[in-house]
């Protein structure tokens, strides 16, 4: 091959430096004229219509050479410019052309059929590169592919099991709030048929009466204590009766001592102190009658008199009892009801921060139900992402089908390894398991996200028609 | 309260928008393409349809298109929810006779905003 291009660049360099052939027309012209001037006319004709033919056939040799070394001076450009070129031109520029010119020369024949050896060659190589990034690029948009899918599905039964126990979550929140509504409604609401419904008004309603209680156990306490002053001066007045008695004794003493003496008087009188014997006795009966009646008021009155000292020291006792006691019920009483008016108040302050923390968990359920929809936008974004993939792969097969078409008697007769090409019949698999695939999972249209609200034409969020 | 019918291919989105319109009292039925949805709604009357555009075996707006034809929807109202913000998509939406067009993902205020506005 270096050999056939050193010869071309020579020819080339030759014909570049002076036409020659143009030159040997000029030549075979001009001595034609020249010798016109010494042959006959009709030998000059005939002489001059050979040199004619032959100039005619040297300037067509060296037009179709000229024109082969221009040919193959590109072809030695081609490769330099390959790395550069994309495969697909340069399987364009190495496909063979299936309409030949005119039927060339010999030394253009051979020259040609030089370079086609060149060119399948490359072609081969090229065709070989070509079916192993397609295998691999199939290969890897069908894993792609089946990852997508994978992860899409994975993501679904997540968000679809974090969705289940956010619900659950919801569910037990608001029985919690409202049970709490119900708690704070308990312990502030009012009363109904004078009993408290709550326990704010049961600690009040209880406070006013266990109060009242000790009021009426102190009013008591006073009343006993007057009570007992009372029975001090009723005690006083039973020793004056006393005393009353006594001079009543000695009234009847006295009385029964005047009717002895008056009976003495009588007797001594004789039969005309009879009667007054008579009266005198009546006299000292009624004394001793009045000695029976003051001993008997005595008696009961000793009796009183008994039952009112052990009244006076019960009541005294009493009275000193009930108001220590009736204070010290009221001081407890008061103490209670402060204790339960302050755990009323930590309650009340508890459900109402309960009462907030529902409605903080509102509005976290508000920005967890917008969340959640993450996985619907991103299987949308994923599934934006199949279609180029698959369309990727459906012109990676078609390729690969014009590929399997090309003329194989391009190939035939060269050595190196054809497993290539084997390979390159597997694209048949590749497409039926596209089309596998695609039965799996619907044809999504490429939305875009939504994220992509930024676009000009997306519109607003909500929109009534 | 409404009886509502709710057309999405993802479970979690049938779920939140059923949670959403369930937390108010509303009856939701859910479908999960196009073409379940007609057949239940072929079968009952619902008060408002939901319905999400990219769908598999009958998409959103075909859905619309077909609802319409139905004597018993043609003027029920029927929201679009989707991911697609499009002029271009909305105009189908609307010429298709969907009634409006809310875009995901949706707060769930403003859904129950629209739906109650929407049921009048």
């Amino acid at each position: 091959m270096k050999q056939i291009s050193d010869l071309t660049h020579r020819l080339h360099e030759s014909t570049s430096l002076v036409n020659w052939w143009i030159w040997a027309i000029v030549a075979i012209v001009a001595a034609w004229l020249w010798s016109a001037a010494f042959v006959p006319v009709a030998v000059a004709i005939g002489s001059g219509l050979l040199t004619l033919i032959s100039a005619f056939l040297i300037g067509l040799v060296g037009y179709r050479l000229k024109e082969h070394m221009k040919a193959n001076d590109n072809n030695e450009a081609a490769p330099a410019a390959a790395p550069k070129a994309s495969l697909q031109e340069e399987l364009e520029a190495l496909l063979p052309k299936s309409e030949s010119p005119d039927p060339l020369p010999q030394v253009d024949e051979l020259l040609r059929s030089m370079a086609t050896e060149q060119q399948k060659r490359h072609l081969e190589e090229l065709l070989r590169r070509w079916v192993d990034v397609a295998q691999r690029y199939g290969d890897a948009t069908l894993s792609l592919r089946k990852q997508i899918h994978a992860v899409t599905q994975q993501v679904e039964q997540a968000a679809t099991t974090i969705a289940n126990s956010f619900q659950a979550v919801i569910h037990k929140a608001t029985v919690q709030a409202r049970q709490a509504m119900e708690l704070l409604e308990g312990t502030q609401g009012g009363t109904v048929d004078g009993s408290p419904q709550s326990l704010k008004d049961f600690i009040r309603v209880s406070d006013e009466r266990l109060t009242r209680m000790a009021d009426e156990v102190v009013r008591v306490a006073d009343l006993s204590i007057k009570m007992v002053e009372e029975l001090d001066a009723v005690q006083k007045r039973t020793q004056a009766i006393d005393g009353f008695l006594v001079d009543v004794e000695k009234l009847a003493d006295q009385t029964s001592l005047l009717a002895l003496n008056a009976d003495i008087e009588a007797a001594r009188v004789g039969e005309h102190g009879r009667g007054f014997s008579i009266v005198a006795h009546e006299v000292r009966r009624l004394s001793k009658r009045s000695h029976e009646f003051s001993d008997r008021i005595r008696h009961h009155l000793n009796e009183v008199r008994a039952s009112l000292n052990k009244t006076y020291g019960d009541m005294r006792m009493l009275s000193a009892a009930d108001v220590k006691h009736a204070l010290k019920i009221k001081d407890e009483v008061i103490r209670l009801t402060r204790s339960l008016d302050g755990k009323n108040r930590e309650v009340a302050q508890t459900v109402s921060s309960i009462n907030a923390l529902s409605r903080e968990i509102a509005q976290d359920v508000q920005n967890v139900v917008i969340s959640l929809q993450f996985h619907d936008i991103t299987s949308q974004q994923l599934n934006g992402m199949l279609s180029p993939l698959d369309e990727l792969r459906r012109t990676l097969f078609h390729l690969m089908q014009e590929t399997l078409k090309l003329d194989k008697s391009l190939l035939e007769g060269l050595p190196g390894d054809r497993q290539w090409l084997a390979r390159a019949q597997q694209g048949h698999r590749i497409e039926s398991e596209i089309k596998v695939d695609m039965t799996d999972v619907a044809p999504p249209p490429p939305a875009p996200p939504a994220s992509d609200r930024t676009d000009a034409n997306a519109g607003p969020a909500v929109e009534l028609f | 309260m409404a009886t509502i019918l709710t057309v999405d291919d993802t479970a979690t989105m049938r779920q939140m928008i059923s949670f959403t319109l369930g937390s108010v009292g509303h009856q939701v039925i859910e479908a999960t393409d196009g073409a379940e949805a007609l057949e239940i709604a072929r079968g009952r009357k619902f008060d408002l349809v939901i319905a999400d555009v990219n769908m598999p075996n009958m998409d959103g707006i075909s859905l619309v298109k077909n609802l319409r034809t139905l004597p018993d929807y043609r003027f029920t109202p029927i929201l679009i929810l989707t991911t697609e913000s499009q002029d271009k998509k909305r105009q189908e939406g609307r010429t298709a006779g969907a009634t409006g067009w809310i875009v995901k993902p949706f707060n769930p205020e403003q859904l129950l905003t629209v739906v109650k506005k929407v049921l009048g």
